[in-house]
């Protein structure tokens, strides 16, 4: 809240303590059922995930702290962390490119950037899900693309359940540079317009103003963007599970199938993979918000 | 993920300023390079749906034809007798549910945040954000047991994980709707003498209205387009959209239904998006102050 100079500031210094605590009392109480659900499902979710995962809420018999679920599949784990980070670093970079490319075509105006504006704002509500039907429909070997080329499906690469997971990758971008895109351009639309035009004036040439004003300027968006695609890539099920291949799995694939397995075993395999993609995901939170940090316009 | 996104705001620049801005004008090659990277864009953009805007009409379109070989509304007869109609009522009632619950208890926790005095106000926001970091298999893959042995039926557990998902949207879009919000218009009206419940109806909600849209619109999206919480907590006995994509799309030779699924999934959220768009600018129109330089709350992202 900024300090508002006036009455009202001094009414409020003078209020008397049994008011202070009221108004305490009704922001908690404000805050509170929020704050259950939220905490609930956060600290609840991990904690129970990490209590399966050694053992201490079996389905049936007793509880007994073991380590075997991380064991148990360690071989599996690992290549699904590389290969979950592969993806989600791969995701992110391409995203925030292509995403800031179209948010600078879009803050220069004028028809162009009207049109990738309307595109992108209409992109970002389509269900993942429903992204990842229509790109297997377009570039998978008997997809649109290879169709217009007149390209055989022979001599098509394996784009959909190829080893580089490139439809995959293809889809997250897709989905999130068009987020990326407006987030940014959110931000430029604000700020950049009268910080560009004087150094125009002060005889900045194109080039230098891209690179000593607007990306400057964009790059605390661009970071939070990246923070946050790179959390939801890593730890997102459809688009891998319907556009990947079924072996080696990344993480929320791996987990998934672990948890909907009849062994009884698997559960705590399930929760160990959980574990293991959180302590990834707030990983990539810490190193992005320490970046964030960095950038000089943080205040 | 969407919620920095500047719904029903202008992102590109009124064209009455660019115009006159001298030093800024476009020349010929520049002009060339950005509308070569803007079709690009476009087409980057737009790519991705045409081939289920054509499957979805399509009958048949066997490999090598570039066009169908036989148009038709086959996948719609089929994608209706599969229950496409009932799964898209599902979907929208899930969708609406966690709006009417995320979005009120949002908007009260952002006012408190932004006015009153909550203790350990950064703690609690990191809190709220918390669960965009959180992948959604693990709460669901963690609290399963717990709801399961509590007897919480299942649309009930799916709900409570979906309004957590989509509290950070709700919280930070209503966090900065209160920023630009100006509390000195309450004051007022209370100082004429208006009740509680009327400043509430008749000047907090009216000024925080194209806040609490954006809002609802996000939380609307995260109920209509999740599918990892349906299918693990929902076990199957909730049905929706999405789960229909799904089990059609892991298939092979369903193209036409998977196509037309798709594009119901597709058509809601736009038509929102686009009534959203057209509410903020003729209520940014109607206001006295014009654009408001909106301040985005710091703290995490």
């Amino acid at each position: 809240m900024l300090p508002t100079p006036g009455p009202g500031a001094a009414i409020a210094r003078a209020r008397p303590r049994a008011s202070v605590a009221r108004d305490r009392w009704v922001a908690l109480a404000s805050v509170a059922p929020a704050l259950l659900i939220a905490g609930l499902v956060v600290v609840g979710g991990i904690g129970m995930s990490a209590a399966q995962s050694v053992g201490l809420v079996p389905l049936v018999g007793e509880a007994a702290f073991t380590l075997d679920a991380y064991v148990a599949n360690g071989d599996e784990l690992l290549t699904g962390l590389a290969l979950s980070l592969g993806i989600a670093t791969a995701s992110t970079a391409l995203s925030c490119v292509i995403g800031l490319a179209a948010a600078i075509i879009i803050t220069q105006g004028r028809v162009t950037g009207r049109v990738v504006a309307a595109l992108s704002a209409l992109t970002i509500p389509i269900p993942h899900l429903v992204g990842a039907a229509s790109v297997g429909l377009l570039i998978a070997d008997s997809g649109l693309i290879p169709r217009v080329l007149g390209i055989a499906p022979t001599a098509w690469p394996d784009l959909v359940g190829g080893p580089w997971w490139v439809a995959v990758v293809l889809e997250y971008t897709w989905k999130e540079s068009a987020f990326v895109a407006l987030v940014v351009a959110g931000v430029l639309a604000t700020r950049v317009a009268r910080y560009d035009e004087t150094a125009a004036l002060l005889g900045a040439s194109r080039a230098r103003r891209l690179r000593h004003v607007v990306i400057p300027l964009a790059t605390p968006a661009v970071i939070v963007s990246a923070i946050i695609i790179f959390v939801y890539t890593l730890g997102s099920y459809e688009v891998a599970w319907l556009l990947g291949r079924p072996y080696p799995e990344p993480l929320p694939v791996l987990a998934f199938r672990l948890f909907t397995s009849i062994t009884l075993t698997s559960r705590p395999e399930a929760a160990a993979v959980a574990v293991a993609t959180t302590l990834v995901s707030l990983l990539a939170v810490a190193i992005g918000m320490a970046l964030l940090r960095r950038t000089p316009l943080w205040k | 993920m969407a919620m920095m996104i500047p719904y029903g705001q202008r992102v590109t620049p009124d064209p009455r300023t660019t115009r006159s801005r001298g030093l800024m004008r476009p020349r010929p090659v520049g002009r060339i390079v950005r509308i070569a990277v803007a079709a690009l864009l476009a087409l980057w953009f737009a790519l991705p749906v045409v081939p289920l805007l054509i499957w979805s009409v399509a009958n048949r379109w066997s490999f090598p034809a570039t066009l169908p070989t036989e148009w038709g509304l086959d996948g719609l007869s089929q994608a209706l007798a599969q229950g496409a109609v009932p799964a898209f009522g599902r979907s929208i009632l899930l969708g609406l549910a966690v709006a009417a619950i995320a979005t009120p208890l949002g908007a009260l926790a952002a006012r408190a945040l932004t006015f009153g005095r909550v203790p350990a106000p950064r703690l609690v926001s990191a809190i709220l954000l918390a669960p965009l970091a959180l992948p959604a298999f693990v709460a669901v893959m963690g609290l399963t047991i717990v709801l399961l042995r509590a007897r919480v039926p299942a649309t009930l557990a799916v709900l409570l994980l979906l309004v957590a998902a989509a509290l950070p949207y709700t919280v930070y879009t209503m966090r900065v709707a209160y920023a630009a919000h100006d509390i000195a218009f309450e004051e007022e009206a209370r100082t004429l003498g208006a009740s509680r419940a009327h400043v509430l109806a008749r000047v907090h909600l009216p000024l925080v209205a194209p806040g609490l849209a954006r809002a609802a619109f996000l939380a609307f999206l995260v109920g209509w387009s999740d599918y990892v919480v349906t299918v693990l907590v929902g076990g199957g006995s909730l049905v929706t959209l999405p789960l229909l994509v799904g089990s059609f799309a892991a298939g092979v030779g369903n193209d036409a239904v998977v196509a037309v699924l798709s594009v119901s999934a597709i058509v809601p959220p736009l038509l929102l998006l686009l009534a959203l768009g057209r509410f903020g600018r003729r209520y940014a129109g109607g206001r006295l102050t014009g654009p408001t330089p909106s301040r985005s709350p710091k703290g995490s992202p």
